[in-house]
């Protein structure tokens, strides 16, 4: 029994680390457009193999597990990388058409990720993206985009855009049963948990070098203690996040519990530490120029795919753990 | 302690509801830019016109000299009446250079600041915080050197709301080269078309640019624009603040509960993922009603606050425990609007007419750290009000 990242999953952690670090910084953000996986970026990913981590050998993946799908999701999160960045990966996962899974896992096929909402549906990826997906607790669905008849809508979010259509277009293929679902509720787990990371790195950097009153901001109560809090908020999080992650992996029968309780404090962690942020950085945080507001936008984003709180609470009040 | 609102005071709403029924601009207020800035000087010009501006300024400055309670039904109204906000750019002018001045500044000043404020015709903006001094004010190093009659300023101010549009400005330096802290400094006011002024928009996540940089180069002022006296700026710059903390924010504090009652009526009508109507969900109804609750709260704390400034005739201290009260109330309220309205709080493009509630929960921030940080108004609560032994 151990619940940290171990051996070659290490590896893994770091290596995705420093690529997103290089291919898709946060700060690409504070540059227009830069909303959603464009074809270069996604055709670096996929030579890569990041779409396929969790996807068997025989499959065209690299045979790993759940637990690497999260390590890399985290790293996501902190980069505020786009949500096609997962529909890609979860497409990926779910395609039976073997051509079609090798054009999606290569980067050369875009699939970005439908939202239901009320009648109509939201559009979140690129619009050079053919493909996207819907998914649900039970099933997902792929579609074929050719013929949509979307609208721009303005983005609070600079990563991603937002598209909405009344009618979606071709279906491709339904795939019954739980699993893109858990890898979509982890994934996203994982980049908020990421979020509540990077926001706490922030202002702990900046809490040893800016000084009031004679004081690095650290050394005020008013400032360390929330700093604290941020913590506690992280470790809690991403422990469940290992746990869930695990779960999965090993199939545990309550591996949903975890999902869900994994999503729902990875949800509370990004947004409380992404405003602890915002607001101990004082004016500088409000500003265009830093990253502040770019982690809370995007985990307000997060927060509402694959289980939002209301969803989450009702499954996890009568949920039992095993041994 | 009596509730009672007198027969003028009952007058006075019954006027003002009747002249902003039928006096409020139905064109949309232009998001940004000059356009943005000539909207707010219009609608002011067109209350100073009809005789509402300054309702609680004294008479001789131009205002209606009535009493602070009849400025709070003023405020009540323009909230009822969906009236333009009064966070714009006449704000810093209205809210606390005209006080300023009025309270500290000379004959001269007074005769041709005031009426120009009041009827719209001059902008101010607030030149106090600098990169390096923020919530420590007294930490700032923009400097004046006297040259005969005039003071010759060099430095950088930052995160001045407005100076692009602002015709002057209430300007804070340091003009005793060996003083320090909170000695040597002087309050001036600046003329904004001065040569040898930069401005600088910052942009902000609100997606505006309604803070700058505003570096100065050799800016000549004369002596005679200073308020208070030549080294004792301190002094002005407390009574500059104790407006900002103390009635600052009076509109926000009785807006609230239109606001919420706002949100009640959207938490009735919208549907939820689970097909249910919001108001239905009872998280989401008792966050609602615990908010107004807090806003019905706000008001009184309000007016509690306005008649005893009203008898002792200056703000007191308890400005900055409204400020906490408000502006947690105000980000509570903002997020159970965004559970509410679901994925359309997602959808900004930095206008506030177009996405009223996804710019009140980014102001929130704004709100909580602009005009001293929620940590500062914690601070000052515990030393001023509850005499705590200081850390600071
Ligand atoms: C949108 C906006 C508009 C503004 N408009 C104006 C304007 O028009 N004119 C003007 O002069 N200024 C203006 N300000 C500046 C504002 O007053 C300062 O940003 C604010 O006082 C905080 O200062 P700072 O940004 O330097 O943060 P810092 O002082 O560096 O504070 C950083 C963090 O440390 C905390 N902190 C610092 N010292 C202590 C302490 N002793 N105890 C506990 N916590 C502490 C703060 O609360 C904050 O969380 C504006 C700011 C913003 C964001």
């Amino acid at each position: 029994m151990y619940l940290a990242p171990d051996g070659d999953e290490i590896e893994i952690a770091n290596a995705a680390a420093e690529f997103l670090a290089d291919a898709m910084p946060i700060e690409r953000l504070h540059s227009v457009n830069s909303a959603d996986l464009n074809a270069s970026l996604r055709s670096t990913l996929g030579e890569m193999g990041w779409f396929a981590l969790a996807v068997p050998e025989a499959k065209g993946g690299s045979g790993l597990t759940p637990v690497e799908h999260a390590l890399f999701f985290r790293e996501c999160g902190r980069q505020c990388a786009p949500v096609d960045l997962l529909a890609q990966c979860l497409a990926a996962n779910m395609i039976s058409d073997d051509g079609l899974r090798q054009s999606v896992i290569s980067g050369e096929t875009g699939v970005s990720l439908i939202i239901a909402d009320g009648d109509s549906f939201r559009i979140f990826g690129s619009s050079d993206a053919t493909h996207a997906l819907l998914v649900s607790p039970d099933k997902a669905h792929l579609y074929a985009l050719d013929g949509l008849d979307a609208e721009v809508r303005p983005a609070l979010d600079p990563a991603n855009s937002i598209r909405t259509t009344m009618a979606l277009p071709g279906l491709v293929e339904t795939v019954a049963g739980k699993p893109i679902w858990q890898l979509g509720q982890l994934g996203t787990a994982a980049m908020l948990v990421g979020i509540a990371e990077a926001s706490l790195d922030l202002i702990v950097e900046y809490a040893k070098v800016r000084e009031t009153f004679g004081r690095k901001i650290g050394a005020w109560q008013a400032v360390r203690h929330p700093c604290a809090d941020m913590a506690v908020r992280v470790e809690a999080a991403r422990s469940e996040l290992w746990y869930a992650a695990t779960a999965l992996k090993e199939g545990r029968s309550d591996a949903e519990v975890h999902l869900d309780a994994a999503k729902h404090l990875a949800n509370l962690a990004a947004h409380a530490n992404a405003d602890s942020n915002i607001q101990l950085h004082g004016g500088i945080g409000v500003t265009d120029e830093h990253n502040a507001h770019l982690l809370l936008k995007h985990a307000m984003l997060l927060s509402r795919l694959f289980g939002t709180k209301r969803s989450l609470l009702a499954r996890l009040l009568n949920a039992r753990l095993e041994d | 302690m009596d509730l009672h609102f007198s027969e003028a005071d009952q007058e006075f709403r019954a006027r003002a509801r009747e002249w902003l029924t039928a006096n409020v601009p139905t064109a949309k207020r232009p998001a940004h830019g000059p356009e943005a800035a000539q909207f707010d000087r219009d609608w002011q010009r067109k209350m100073y016109d009809n005789g509402w501006a300054g309702v609680a300024w004294p008479k001789e400055y131009g205002g209606l000299g009535l009493s602070g309670l009849q400025q709070v039904i003023w405020y009540e109204e323009l909230a009822r009446a969906h009236a333009p906000h009064y966070i714009n750019t006449t704000y810093i002018s209205l809210m606390h250079a005209g006080p300023t001045v009025a309270a500290r500044g000379t004959d001269e000043q007074k005769a041709f600041h005031l009426h120009r404020i009041l009827s719209g015709e001059s902008l101010w903006c607030q030149g106090f915080s600098e990169p390096n001094a923020g919530s420590d004010l007294a930490a700032l190093k923009t400097r004046g050197v006297i040259d005969g009659d005039h003071i010759v300023v060099n430095g950088a101010k930052m995160w001045t709301t407005d100076a692009q549009h602002a015709d002057y400005q209430e300007l804070l330096i340091r003009t005793d080269p060996d003083s320090e802290r909170h000695k040597g400094l002087t309050w001036v006011i600046c003329d904004m078309k001065a040569p040898g002024i930069d401005i600088k928009p910052i942009r902000t996540m609100l997606q505006d640019e309604h803070v700058n940089l505003v570096f100065y180069d050799d800016v000549r002022i004369p002596i005679s624009n200073v308020v208070g006296e030549v080294n004792k700026g301190w002094s002005t710059a407390l009574a500059t603040l104790s407006f900002e903390r103390g009635l600052g924010f009076i509109g926000d504090q009785l807006e609230l509960y239109e606001r919420v009652c706002r949100a009640i009526e959207l938490a009735e009508t919208v549907r939820m993922e689970d097909g249910r109507r919001a108001i239905e969900d009872d998280g989401i109804a008792q966050r609602l009603a615990s908010i107004k609750a807090d806003t019905i709260a706000i008001r009184s704390m309000t007016l509690a606050d306005i008649a005893e400034t009203d008898r002792t005739g200056e703000p007191g201290p308890k400005g900055s425990m409204m400020k906490l009260m408000v502006t947690s109330t105000h980000k509570a309220l903002s997020e159970v609007v965004g559970e509410i309205i679901g994925w359309e709080f997602l959808e900004f493009n930095g206008d506030r007419s177009a996405h009223p509630w996804t710019y009140d929960y980014l102001w929130s921030w704004v709100f909580s750290i602009s005009g001293g940080t929620n940590e500062i108004q914690r601070e000052i609560t515990a030393d001023r009000i509850l005499g705590l032994p200081r850390g600071r």
